[in-house]
């Protein structure tokens, strides 16, 4: 019976996950470098960072003169910044912002800045779906849902959106939304006792009786089934059996706690992707971004969001993995926004819409410490060669579609299926 | 118990007579489909225009007459909930149902009413139209064409029409601030919804009406731009380049003319939504200012003097019609038609056009194709044509909801006629904004929706029926008491589980073959949850919470979902 093999290929697959991280010895880095190949052999996982109105993008492409202090013509930067540097990493640093040196001088070699994305667009709704889609098309899955769908593992939860956007295009069985708490309450029943006519809970035994029943019901039914109808029960079948392992994980997984900020958001997916429920997460950067009437909030804005950073890139790197020693082996961190800025403030001191942006990509077989792409003085984006990150007029513009389609093929997903012909960013990963 | 045993007998014999879950091996084949049983078809047809179950009566009667199909579907066209069937298809498109107000309802003085109401009524404007469309008969042009647009006092309040004194619910209203009225296209909500940024002069809105309206989408044409051409608008005027480059002209020849007709809801205070609600016709023209005076008004080549003319020859474009026929045919069939399915879509389309753009009629059309009907295509079309469907989460609830006499709600609204809480997102429903597409593959999200609401259903059920001074109609529990167990009247537990099912899912349980005439073999879903009712009530000794675990199983039933 399929259901059988269903459950037999999870398994096998598990096993081997689970012995990928054996023997792996050296020195930090080359103990990540080992685990990042380890992960490639199970599932990396991606976990999204996304700023809804479109960020500025001077604070990942900082436009000062030598000096470091002045800007340069053509860019207004915010008053009171000054370059910070590391490496061969640069942004825009100040008293506002102070989490964006600390962050970079800790997990710089593990991060890589992307400059002059093009979006395609000036406008929220497109732009979206250019950044998470390469296309312009509302019907396309986002690269978190195609990677989540198209696992090596089987996954209860292939896609969990905390907050931000999702494009689940055809794939939506792969996305569980998690926002505001529902998908938690759901899990634990506890949504019946806010609802206008309350009902009580049953208590989990009798629960997973009950699932049980159902289970074997679906079954007695996909079995006079052929078909696409025996393929949808059969979908359904596997669901059943993704909600009933949650039920029974929601402890381990801590999923009755609450997830409100974006921290706790961001933890909670790195222990669902810890206990291999989860393959991609998305998480909004808290935040007004979409600042038409001033910037002043940007760098207090930023500060909290880099502290979120250092702590999730901190917890990678001392929380166990599912295929490797550490988490830090297997995940991805993509920062990222729907639009840039306009180089000059407007007459709010405030910054419009702009179709260039900047990225952050750090985690699991990343090559860090790397700035790819450019702008000009004017943040227009420049050509670069893709293989190498450089800056070459005889390269290309960075556009999303390229970054995406080198995620899908980062996370072992033939980018060719989904995009065909777009070129892949070669030196974004080891 | 007494009543039990009287109802055992005639029931019995009832549930033996059928075994509709069982394959149809007299099922009728037309044109190589084999169709539904008669029975299935007719719970199909309920649930896809009326977004639930059809009665036991009507259920009983189709599988005695099953030609009496048709009158079924005259019937159900007129369902008082077609029309919001309608409305949920239409709503993929035109996408308002965001739960979005756009702007402060203090300032309309509806300080005092919830601003999810709000919403509510703002995101159905274009919807409100659509229902009076279909329930009036009129032609589906008049969604581009009427002269007046549909609110109710919410909506009058928000955009400050003029509303018709003494009435209440959704009525033909005006706008008062000098706009032409072109249904849709003259919508306050559509355009706070679907916002023009300044540069881009209004064609983010003429898209949208293409992609609606004509189920052409200019953002998903295939473009390639060279990198010369590239910088060559990035560095240059935009709109002078889009002009004189071949590459863009080949969409921007008909949509910038296009964008041309939307520029009186242009905004004059750069960043302030609320402009966007007023009209003001002295910005009709204000193209030539931000276009160029090349980029005049037309539609298509068409040269015309206003949305009005526009709208007129929107309508009558034969893509109008064949838009919406396959907007309601991709909702109803739950596909995405292409060119594969043409010759499936033309007879839908004449039946459209001769009728006067009568949506029932492409409706009537659909429902009694073969295709529509089928339960299995042996030939090439069995790929692309469904033949077991998911419900949506709207029909889920409703379904519930006529079965159990159970709301799901929160604040008074129904969780999953709107997202509310995100529920009917999570159960393959979309919210106007991210997510656009149904999703009809089974999710782990649909599980947890359908268990939650059928546990919160089962008990309000299970306290209704097992109430010792209940005196109306039991809902389901109809032949069992609190005091009745599998040991002290196994037949009753018998008799209520099979019972249980047909009313549930509309189809008896498939029963075992046997040999013996004389005696009705049980269906084994009947022993396993007889074990669960014990093992449930080995807890506490509570009947109730036994049957409200029992009763929730058969509310999960997996063909309670498909259909």
């Amino acid at each position: 019976m399929k259901r059988s093999l269903h459950l037999t290929r999870r398994d096998l697959i598990r096993a081997a996950a689970a012995t990928a991280g054996v023997g792996l010895l050296g020195s930090m880095d080359a103990v990540m470098n080992q685990q990042a190949r380890a992960a490639a052999q199970g599932d990396r996982k991606f976990l999204f960072f996304f700023a809804g109105g479109g960020w500025d993008a001077t604070p990942l492409d900082p436009k000062f003169d030598t000096d470091g202090v002045s800007p340069l013509d053509g860019t207004d930067m915010d008053p009171g910044t000054v370059l910070g540097r590391t490496g061969n990493l640069s942004w825009s640093s100040g008293p506002d912002r102070l989490n964006m040196d600390v962050y970079f001088s800790r997990w710089g070699a593990r991060t890589s800045i992307l400059r002059g994305v093009n979006v395609h667009s000036a406008g929220h709704e497109s732009a979206t779906q250019w950044m998470m889609t390469g296309t312009s098309a509302s019907s396309r899955a986002d690269w978190p849902t195609i990677l989540a769908s198209h696992g090596m593992l089987e996954y209860p939860m292939p896609h969990l959106v905390f907050s931000g956007p999702a494009f689940p295009g055809p794939l939506g069985a792969a996305v569980v939304r998690g926002g505001g708490g529902t998908l938690l309450r759901l899990i634990d029943g506890s949504l019946n006792t806010a609802v206008d006519n309350p009902a009580p809970l049953f208590d989990p035994p009798s629960d997973a009786m009950m699932d049980a029943q159902v289970y074997n019901r679906a079954g007695r039914i996909a079995a006079r089934l052929d078909g696409q109808a025996l393929n949808r029960m059969d979908d359904y079948m596997a669901s059943l059996e993704k909600s009933m392992e949650l039920e029974g994980r929601r402890f381990e997984a801590g999923l009755g706690q609450a997830s409100r900020t974006a921290l706790a958001q961001a933890e909670m997916a790195l222990e669902v992707m810890r206990l291999g429920l989860t393959r991609c997460a998305m998480i909004r950067i808290p935040g007004g971004w979409d600042t038409h009437g001033g910037n002043q909030n940007v760098g207090n804005q930023l500060d909290a969001f880099f502290g979120i950073l250092d702590t999730i890139q901190e917890k990678l790197h001392t929380t166990p993995g599912l295929a490797t020693s550490r988490l830090a082996g297997e995940v991805v961190i993509v920062c990222t926004s729907e639009l840039g800025r306009t180089p000059r403030f407007n007459g709010s001191q405030g910054r419009d819409h702009w179709p260039y942006t900047s990225m952050l990509v750090a985690g699991s077989g990343i090559r860090g410490n790397q700035v790819i792409g450019g702008t000009d003085n004017g943040l227009i984006s420049l050509e670069s060669d893709f293989s190498t990150g450089q800056l070459s007029s005889t390269g290309d513009i960075l556009g999303t579609e390229n970054i995406g389609v080198t995620l899908l093929k980062h996370g072992n997903v033939d980018p060719e299926r989904w995009l065909p012909g777009v070129q892949t960013v070669p030196a974004l990963v080891q | 118990m007494f009543r039990t045993t009287l109802a055992v007998v005639g029931l019995l014999s009832t549930l033996a007579s059928c075994n509709s879950d069982a394959p149809n091996l007299n099922a009728p084949v037309v044109d190589g489909i084999e169709l539904q049983s008669s029975r299935k078809q007719l719970i199909r047809l309920a649930i896809d225009l009326t977004g639930a179950h059809p009665s036991k009566q009507d259920l009983d009667f189709i599988e005695q007459y099953p030609q009496a199909y048709d009158d079924y579907v005259d019937k159900y066209l007129q369902h008082p909930r077609f029309s919001e069937r309608m409305s949920e298809i239409w709503n993929r498109s035109i996408r308002t149902r965001t739960g979005e107000t756009f702007f402060d309802r203090t300032e309309a003085d509806l300080g005092m009413v919830p601003e999810e109401v709000v919403a509510d009524s703002i995101g159905d404007e274009p919807l409100a139209l659509l229902r009076h469309v279909i329930e009036n008969d009129l032609p589906f042009s008049e969604m581009v064409t009427a002269d007046y647009t549909m609110a109710d006092p919410i909506v009058a309040a928000m955009w400050n029409l003029e509303y018709p004194e003494g009435k209440t619910g959704w009525q033909p209203s005006f706008y008062t601030d000098g706009r032409p009225h072109a249904g849709v296209m003259t919508s306050t909500t559509m355009w706070s919804r679907y916002p023009s940024a300044g540069v881009n002069s209004n064609r983010h809105r003429a898209n949208t009406i293409s992609r609606i309206f004509l189920c052409d989408d200019y953002l998903s044409r295939p473009v390639s731009f060279s990198r010369t051409q590239i910088d060559t608008l990035t560095s240059g005027d935009p709109e002078e380049v889009i002009q004189t480059t071949q590459a863009c002209q080949s969409c921007h020849s008909t949509l910038d003319p296009f964008a041309s007709h939307f520029f009186g809801f242009w905004w004059e205070i750069d960043g302030d939504l609320s402009e966007q609600t007023l009209y003001r016709p002295e910005d009709e023209q204000f193209w030539r200012e931000q276009m160029g005076d090349h980029v005049s008004p037309a539609f298509y080549g068409i040269p015309t003097q206003g949305i009005d003319e526009m709208a007129q020859h929107l309508a009558e474009d034969p893509r109008f019609a064949s838009c919406a026929v396959r907007t309601v045919f991709d909702g109803l069939t739950q596909r995405n038609a292409s060119d594969l399915d043409r010759v499936e879509l033309t007879p839908h389309i004449e039946a459209f056009v001769e009728s006067n753009q009568n949506v029932r009629e492409a409706v009537r059309s659909i429902v009694i194709s073969p295709e529509y009907r089928a339960a299995h295509i042996e030939d090439e079309r069995g790929d692309r044509i469904p033949v077991l469907k998911s419900v949506t989460p709207a029909q889920l609830e409703t379904i519930i909801l006529e079965k159990t006499g159970y709301r799901w709600s929160f604040d008074g609204r129904p969780a999953l006629q709107r997202n509310i809480q995100g529920l009917a997102v999570l159960a393959g429903g979309t919210d106007g904004r991210f997510v656009n597409a149904p999703n009809y593959d089974p999710s782990i999200g649909l599980v947890f929706v359908q268990e939650r609401l059928a546990q919160a259903a089962a008990w309000h059920v299970v306290r209704h029926d097992l109430a010792d001074d209940r005196e109306e109609d039991a809902i389901l529990l109809r032949y069992v008491t609190r005091l009745d167990t599998p040991e002290n009247n196994r037949e009753a537990f018998v008799v209520q589980l099979e019972q249980l099912y047909v009313d549930v899912i509309g189809v008896p349980l498939d029963r075992p073959e046997s040999d013996d005439e004389e005696s009705i073999p049980e269906a084994p879903e009947v022993a396993e949850l007889i074990a669960l009712w014990k093992r449930l009530y080995s807890v506490d000794a509570n009947p109730e919470r036994a049957w409200a675990g029992v009763t929730s199983v058969v509310l999960r039933d997996p063909m309670l979902l498909f259909y």
